[in-house]
């Protein structure tokens, strides 16, 4: 039976009137990816900064390995490698001094998994920190996180600034821990990218966690918008009853249908294929399109409905 | 309406600075003035003054020092132009500061040309200074007329213009500086090294006689042709119109500067002016080895290093030059103190005692020691403050090193800075009384360099135990306005017969005369363990703190 290494119970947190996070609740099991979605500013960082101990809880608990992340915040944080939301470090230092200093805070790294990991990220370690772009800059956090082969990563929007090819060596390094029994906790507004990592996810909107399953069972809210434009008018009947299909739409002369589609889009290109197409997109909305959508209204659809 | 335009928003930055440093100027001029006719009461009293004053011709001219506006004058001199660090400061960042932070790019998308941005910028900043102006001229204004200085509004606000001309002068180097380095900070140190040549350049000519050419490359000297506070004296407006003339020329070739380079790059200086390449190097491979890598105090000690060792010369040369000027001109001073009611009010207040020796004299001189070491304390703890605020202590805090013992580690770094100041001071005292021949007690030499040690300390641990609760602009106005507050106590006080309780509510009380009476033991560890208290609950709030940005 695996354990958690992270259970967070009823966590609350607010900046003087303001909200942070209400009533979070949620376990990651040990050597899970655990992905942590949300719009901006809905709470993935708050609740990210009070796991590592740098902010104190108004209510509630939040432990890694069985240790309170308030009150045992140094012995939590032997075994945690973090990647802060905005790094800023000491402007002056170059990308190998940065990393030498943290390797002596955590008592040495091994030094030829450290220059493995800046080859892999292709990080030139001379350059001083205030030259770096915000990608060099992102990498040199995620080299310090990883570099002592923590066995709990905490990583906020770890890809921010990211090329695709670094967010590809980037994605190989978590499945590498994964792969290893270690534990990754990530957060993201990127939706793919979380589909492609993790294996199990939880939302959180406006402080509350709103869903907490895996990932195949977030496939749900996952939608699609289909655009084809026809060589002459059709039906919108001929779509609406099929399966997967949410919603049609036929703005303008009748030849172009809008169809919102979630889950499998094969019953729309079947359907489409009867007739004469001339254009057809596919746009995959965001995260942020994907809330007002899907919990918009009486917010009766924000309850957490834990899938697992 | 403050976020309208970029002018605005600048000015909007600069408010509290305008507040401070007006009325903060304003009030130490006030203050003055009103002292100014308990000094003068008998005709003895005002020749000693008269006296005195020629002593220190080569900081100030003295003109008509018997009169609260040429004293006034007198007694700032030079130093009044402290309020040109804000501006040199605001200079340095108001461009370079902002490509710092990297906001540059966000103005530069606007539809707004660069050296536009540049002008509202540069325009906030004379805006800020005419503003801060207003408030002098007015405090200025007040105190001449509670004493019947004799002074119009019209001369109040002439002093006030003069004084913000030559900081404008200042502004505009920084500004200018400020296109050929890559840090804020690097422009603003630049230019206070420009500002404290220009001091000493324009002292030049009241040493050595048929110098004045060389005082005339100094803004200072321009700045000292006008003194409408001083009765009788002919202000001349050239000084004025090269004021202007300098900082219409330098801002003219910043913006130009400005609008033809990289943004976040530096202009490139010709070859000659250029350090030497080195060679070229591959990535260095890890790891640096370093010594200041291996813990948060070699860090911390590493990154105060070179403030370090400019304050170390600053006061440890201070401390040296004066032992060599009290023996140069022991004769002259002793005759004039002795002769000197005031003079030998400010000695018993400052020396401990009346003058009768170079000892004396040196005492009260090393009173400035302890005070500039506490202006080198609040200048890094303000560094404490940012770093919180900037979100550097972040990943710090994630590796496994507890918060005390972060904030232990800077502290600790901060103190050895101060130690190796006293402990320098020390040696260059006491190697420049050796040669010049001047005799000091050992054992009170070494109570007076090391026992302001204490006084840093002080303001370090104040310092940070404010940051646990301010952010760092008000944490540092905090602790310069307590500065301030105690300087004018320990330094004024005693001229106004203050009651002695009032006298201990400033630390630099405690400190004593050393050089005279040794070590005060028990003032010493009190003031220690003040700090060790202050520095306790700091870490006792920032071990519980959100730590935020």
């Amino acid at each position: 039976m695996m354990s958690a290494i992270i259970d967070v119970d009823n966590l609350t947190k607010s900046y003087g009137g303001k909200r942070g996070i209400v009533d979070v609740s949620f376990q990651v099991e040990e050597g899970e990816v655990f992905g942590f979605l949300g719009p901006n500013g809905a709470g993935k960082t708050t609740t990210i900064r009070l796991l590592m101990g740098l902010l104190h809880a108004d209510a509630g608990t939040a432990r890694l390995a069985g240790l309170d992340c308030w009150r045992e915040s140094v012995a939590i944080k032997r075994f945690v490698g973090y990647v802060p939301g905005e790094p800023s470090l000491d402007p002056n230092l170059t990308g190998g001094q940065i990393l030498e200093y943290f390797a002596h805070l955590r008592g040495g790294v091994d030094q030829a998994y450290l220059k493995q990991l800046v080859d892999r990220l292709d990080l030139d370690t001379s350059r001083k920190f205030r030259q770096y772009s915000s990608g060099n800059k992102r990498k040199v956090v995620l080299i310090q996180a990883f570099m002592h082969r923590p066995r709990l990563l905490i990583l906020d929007e770890p890809t921010s600034g990211l090329d695709p090819l670094n967010q590809q060596e980037f994605a190989r390094m978590v499945k590498e821990a994964h792969d290893e029994g270690r534990s990754v906790f990530l957060s993201s507004h990127i939706l793919t990218e979380v589909e492609q990592i993790c294996t199990r996810v939880a939302i959180i909107r406006e402080g509350r966690l709103v869903r907490v399953g895996g990932v195949a069972e977030m496939k749900d809210i996952k939608r699609h918008e289909i655009t084809i434009t026809f060589a002459s008018p059709v039906p919108t009947e001929a779509f609406r009853p099929l399966s997967d299909v949410v919603q049609v739409d036929a703005p303008g002369d009748g030849r172009t249908l809008r169809l919102m589609v979630q889950g499998s889009a094969d019953a729309v290109i079947k359907a489409a294929a009867r007739y004469s197409v001339v254009t057809l997109t596919s746009h995959e909305p965001s995260l942020e399109e994907i809330f007002l959508r899907y919990y918009e209204g009486d917010g009766k659809d924000a309850e957490v409905r834990n899938v697992v | 309406m403050w976020f309208s335009s970029i002018y605005l928003k600048t000015l909007r930055d600069f408010r509290i600075a305008i507040l401070g440093w007006g009325i903060g100027i304003g009030l130490l001029v006030y203050i003055v003035l009103r002292t100014v006719p308990s000094l003068t009461t008998t005709a003895a009293a005002r020749a000693s003054l008269i006296a005195l004053a020629q002593g220190f011709n080569w900081l100030a001219q003295p003109v008509a020092v018997d009169t609260p506006g040429g004293y006034a004058t007198f007694k700032y001199g030079p130093t009044i132009l402290l309020i040109a660090i804000w501006a040199l400061a605001a200079g340095a960042r108001v461009l370079r500061g902002e490509e710092e932070r990297g906001s540059m790019d966000v103005l530069l998308s606007l539809p707004e040309g660069r050296a536009r941005l540049a002008l509202e910028k540069v325009a906030a900043i004379w805006t800020a200074l005419l503003g801060m102006a207003v408030l002098i001229a007015v405090m200025v204004y007040a105190g001449g007329a509670a004493v019947n200085a004799g002074f119009s509004f019209a001369d109040a606000a002439l002093f006030s213009l003069n004084l913000i001309l030559t900081c404008g002068v200042f502004a505009s180097v920084a500004l200018l500086i400020s296109q050929f380095t890559l840090e804020r900070g690097s422009a603003a140190g630049l230019t206070g090294a420009v500002f404290v040549v220009s001091v000493v350049l324009d002292m030049v000519h009241r040493v050595i006689p048929g110098t004045d050419w060389i005082s005339g490359l100094s803004p200072v000297y321009y700045y000292n042709l006008t003194r409408p506070l001083v009765p009788g004296f002919h202000n001349n407006p050239v000084g004025l119109v090269v004021l202007v003339g300098i900082s219409v020329v330098l801002t003219v070739a910043a913006v130009w500067l400005f609008s033809g380079r990289d943004v976040g790059a530096a202009v490139a200086l010709p070859k000659w002016l250029r350090r030497p390449e080195r060679a070229v190097r591959a990535p260095v491979a890890l790891p640096v080895n370093a010594w200041s890598l291996r813990s948060i105090y070699a860090r911390s000690l590493g990154t105060i290093a070179r403030p370090t060792l400019w304050w170390t010369l600053g006061i440890a040369g201070f401390a040296a030059w004066m032992v060599v000027v009290v023996k140069q001109t022991e004769s002259q001073l002793v005759s004039i103190a002795q002769s000197s009611p005031v003079l030998k009010d400010f000695f018993s207040a400052l020396g401990g005692s009346s003058v009768t020796n170079n000892a004396s004299i040196l005492s009260a001189l090393f009173a400035f020691l302890p005070v500039a070491l506490m202006v080198f304390a609040l200048t890094q703890t303000n560094r404490w403050a940012a770093d919180e605020e900037d979100g550097r202590l972040e990943l710090v805090l994630a590796t496994p090193e507890p918060r005390v013992r972060v904030l232990g580690g800077r502290f600790a770094a901060l103190a050895t800075s101060t130690v190796i100041i006293g402990v320098v001071t020390l040696m260059a005292t006491a190697v420049t009384s050796a040669l010049s021949g001047v005799r000091l007690d050992g054992g009170n030499l070494v109570a007076a360099s090391l026992s302001m040690i204490p006084l840093g300390l002080l303001v370090a641990a104040l310092g940070y135990l404010f940051s646990g609760w301010l952010r760092t602009a008000i944490d540092t106005g905090l602790l310069s306005f307590l500065l301030v507050i105690w300087v004018f106590i320990s330094f004024i006080g005693p001229g106004l017969n203050w009651p002695d309780s009032t006298l201990r509510i400033s630390p630099l009380y405690y400190y004593g005369t050393p050089l005279l009476h040794g070590l005060k033991l028990a003032d010493t560890l009190g003031i220690l363990v003040v700090s060790a208290a202050a520095l306790g609950l700091a870490s006792f709030r920032f071990a519980r703190k959100d730590i935020g940005r």
